[in-house]
């Protein structure tokens, strides 16, 4: 076990941000740690980091406390945090040397890993140009090779994809699987975007108001949902009304509205149709589409919080 | 410290112009201001009504314009009238073949010297007008004068060392004045890129690399003082090996008082990092009282000037002050290490003050 975390604990004004949470990370492996904003997930990462102290509870490097020792954990991580750390009026070249430097690397192969990194994340042909002028994908993408001059063991990527463009996104992502799948890298992504976790992680964290509500492998968490159906349904014309008598019928044990239909989470094996059809006719609409989907993390999500991701 | 330092050096190389801006400022104020400093006489028209306009005119203005203080210049009435009643001076002066009358638009101080020195003018001529009786007054006026010149009592004055006393060089002050003013914007600004660091995320990633706090803030610190001191030292160079100004001869001595003044200077301006959050904050906080300081401390104005107990122990709080005394007394009277040693004792405490206390701010914060 390469970072754990014992009922790590972190309060502001005596509320608890983080709450008694434990999760491990394994050497090599690349953990997702998902969540809304306001989950508390940054202040994980700052904890975890060694950058603000816990109020309770302890974080283990290689079953060693860092909250006394701060520098084991420093030497070996990278952290990418959610903005844009870097100086807007210096080149993509100019940041990273400066990185580079105070992270000590030997000025013989400074030069030589600086291109190594505008390679990877695509701006070695760019390298000269002031960040100020880049577009966000790209500050991201230089935000992100800052954290990798010094070849850190684990990278701790703070929701890096916030606010870009497809494009960018797309070679970030690439970016983080290369590094884990070539170059063994740890990897600790948060995110509020599923896809990506899905992406790029073999295991997963699901916080919420503070707390970890569950853990495991993909088809671990969707084994959360193996009693349950996720159907969705179109109608003519919607109402709160009809929500609500749905939310009746006995079976269903989610209602909600999205951009694309009504989402209906019901008991699995129990045959619905009937009872929807004859409810959504009652209050004087009809059904013009019906589906039931394969669960998703997204529907782990609304299961266990009763709340969307982007809530 | 160095990856630091260098950095900050490479953000400024890229956009000097705040610097040059607040550098060729000091100069142009100083240019401005010290020279309209040198003619400090205050002109004061003067009328006349009377018949014998001219004679009455040709008799006083002489006279008056014996004192270098005061500048009188001959108007007509209704000029002379207008000019007060607009505002454009605050006295003009009515004469008559014997009297006068001081024609005003306030009751500032200014005024009532000027009437404390025309009163004193025409009291004199009345006596000797009295005492020459029909003799010619003008005779008795030069015997008198030449009386004064070798009178049984007289004044001397002589400097601590024995020599003559410096005419007090108010251009010189206000060289150093608005050198100083300029420079604590520039170290205040260079200073607060510590709080724009912490703002933009760049100090957290720094706290989690290898490189210690202590070298975090030096590399800030040192490049502040580099620079404030660089601006203070080169205006300095450029007044006196281009504009030839007369700086004294101990060159060396003031540039290491503007050290002091820099060093002190960057401190104050950590201690506002520690109060203030944001570097928007900072900007707009120590922009609107950093200009305040040359006004209690007195740089704009003649020394003595500033008599308020609570203003001038303000001023003492502040490196300005001191800054300024020693500089004065260096460049004015030429003294040494001993006589300067207190102004740089106190530049030096406050710094150490300021700085343990701005640093403690800013890391409780963090914590």
């Amino acid at each position: 076990m390469m970072i754990e975390t014992v009922k790590l604990t972190k309060s502001f004004k005596g509320k608890n941000v983080v709450d008694e949470i434990n999760f491990y990370i394994d050497e090599g492996e690349s953990v997702g740690l998902l969540g809304p904003n306001g989950a508390g997930k940054s202040t994980t990462i700052s904890v975890i980091s060694s950058l603000i102290k816990p109020s309770a509870g302890d974080v283990k490097l290689y079953g060693k406390s860092i909250i006394k020792n701060p520098a084991a954990i420093r030497k070996i991580l990278g952290i990418v945090p959610q903005e844009i750390a870097l100086y807007e009026e210096l080149s993509a070249y100019e940041n990273l040397k400066f990185f580079g430097e105070i992270y000590k690397v030997k000025r013989s192969v400074l030069e030589e890993r600086i291109q190594e990194i505008l390679d990877m994340v695509g701006l070695r042909e760019r390298q000269k140009e002031l960040v100020k002028t880049f577009s966000g994908g790209m500050k991201r993408r230089v935000n992100i090779g800052a954290a990798l001059l010094h070849r850190p063991k684990i990278i701790i990527l703070d929701e890096p994809t916030v606010g870009i463009d497809p494009q960018s996104r797309n070679h970030i992502l690439e970016t983080v699987q290369k590094l884990n799948k070539e170059n063994g890298t740890t990897i600790l992504y948060t995110s509020h975007y599923m896809e990506e976790v899905e992406q790029l992680c073999k295991r997963v964290y699901i916080m919420d108001h503070g707390k970890i509500v569950a853990s495991g492998s993909k088809t671990e968490l969707l084994n959360i949902l193996s009693s349950e159906d996720t159907i969705k349904i179109h109608l003519n014309e919607t109402s709160d009304d009809i929500l609500k008598k749905i939310q009746q019928i006995e079976s269903v044990r989610h209602v909600d509205e999205t951009d694309d239909g009504i989402r209906i989470i019901s008991k699995k094996g129990n045959n619905i149709l009937s009872s929807l059809i004859h409810t959504v006719e009652s209050q004087g609409a009809e059904i013009t589409n019906y589906q039931i989907e394969t669960p998703s993390l997204e529907d782990v999500f609304l299961h266990l919080t009763g709340r969307t991701l982007r809530d | 410290m160095f990856a630091v330092f260098k950095t900050q050096i490479r953000k400024e190389l890229r956009s000097p112009w705040a610097l040059i801006l607040l550098l060729v400022g000091s100069i142009v104020l100083t240019l401005i201001f010290a020279n309209i400093d040198q003619d400090t006489s205050t002109t004061v028209p003067i009328f006349s009504t009377e018949e014998k306009k001219e004679e009455v005119l040709n008799k006083w203005e002489p006279l008056l314009n014996k004192n270098s203080n005061f500048n009188f210049v001959v108007e007509e009435d209704t000029a002379a009238r207008k000019l007060v009643e607009e505002g454009e001076h605050t006295a003009v002066l009515q004469l008559f073949e014997h009297d006068y009358r001081l024609i005003t638009n306030s009751s500032m101080p200014a005024v009532q010297m000027l009437e404390d020195y025309v009163h004193m003018l025409f009291t004199t001529e009345a006596q000797l007008q009295a005492a020459a009786g029909n003799n010619n007054v003008a005779a008795l006026r030069a015997e008198v004068e030449s009386y004064l010149q070798e009178a049984p009592l007289q004044i001397q004055t002589e400097a601590l060392d024995g020599g003559e006393v410096p005419d007090y060089n108010m251009g010189l002050q206000l060289l150093f004045g608005f050198t100083l003013f300029m420079a604590m914007f520039t170290i205040g600004f260079q200073v607060n890129a510590v709080s724009a660091d912490r703002a933009n995320g760049v100090w957290d990633r720094m706290i989690l690399s290898p490189i210690s706090k202590t070298a975090m803030y030096t590399g800030h610190l040192c490049y502040s003082f580099f620079i404030g001191f660089l601006q203070v030292g080169l205006v300095f160079l450029i007044f006196r090996y281009i504009l030839h100004y007369d700086l004294g001869g101990h060159l060396g001595m003031i540039l290491f008082v503007a050290a002091i003044f820099s060093l002190s200077m960057v401190s104050v301006a950590m201690l506002f990092t520690g109060f203030i959050k944001t570097p928007e904050q900072f900007q707009v906080i120590y922009s609107s009282v950093i200009p305040i300081i040359p006004v209690i401390s007195g740089v704009y104005m003649p020394p003595g000037t500033l008599s308020n107990p609570i203003l001038l122990f303000i001023a003492d709080l502040f490196p300005l002050q001191h800054a300024m005394n020693s500089l004065m007394d260096i460049a004015l009277y030429g003294a040494g290490w001993d006589d300067i040693a207190l102004q740089i004792a106190f530049m030096l405490l406050i710094g150490v003050i300021c700085m343990g206390v701005g640093i403690n701010l800013i890391e409780r914060r963090n914590n």
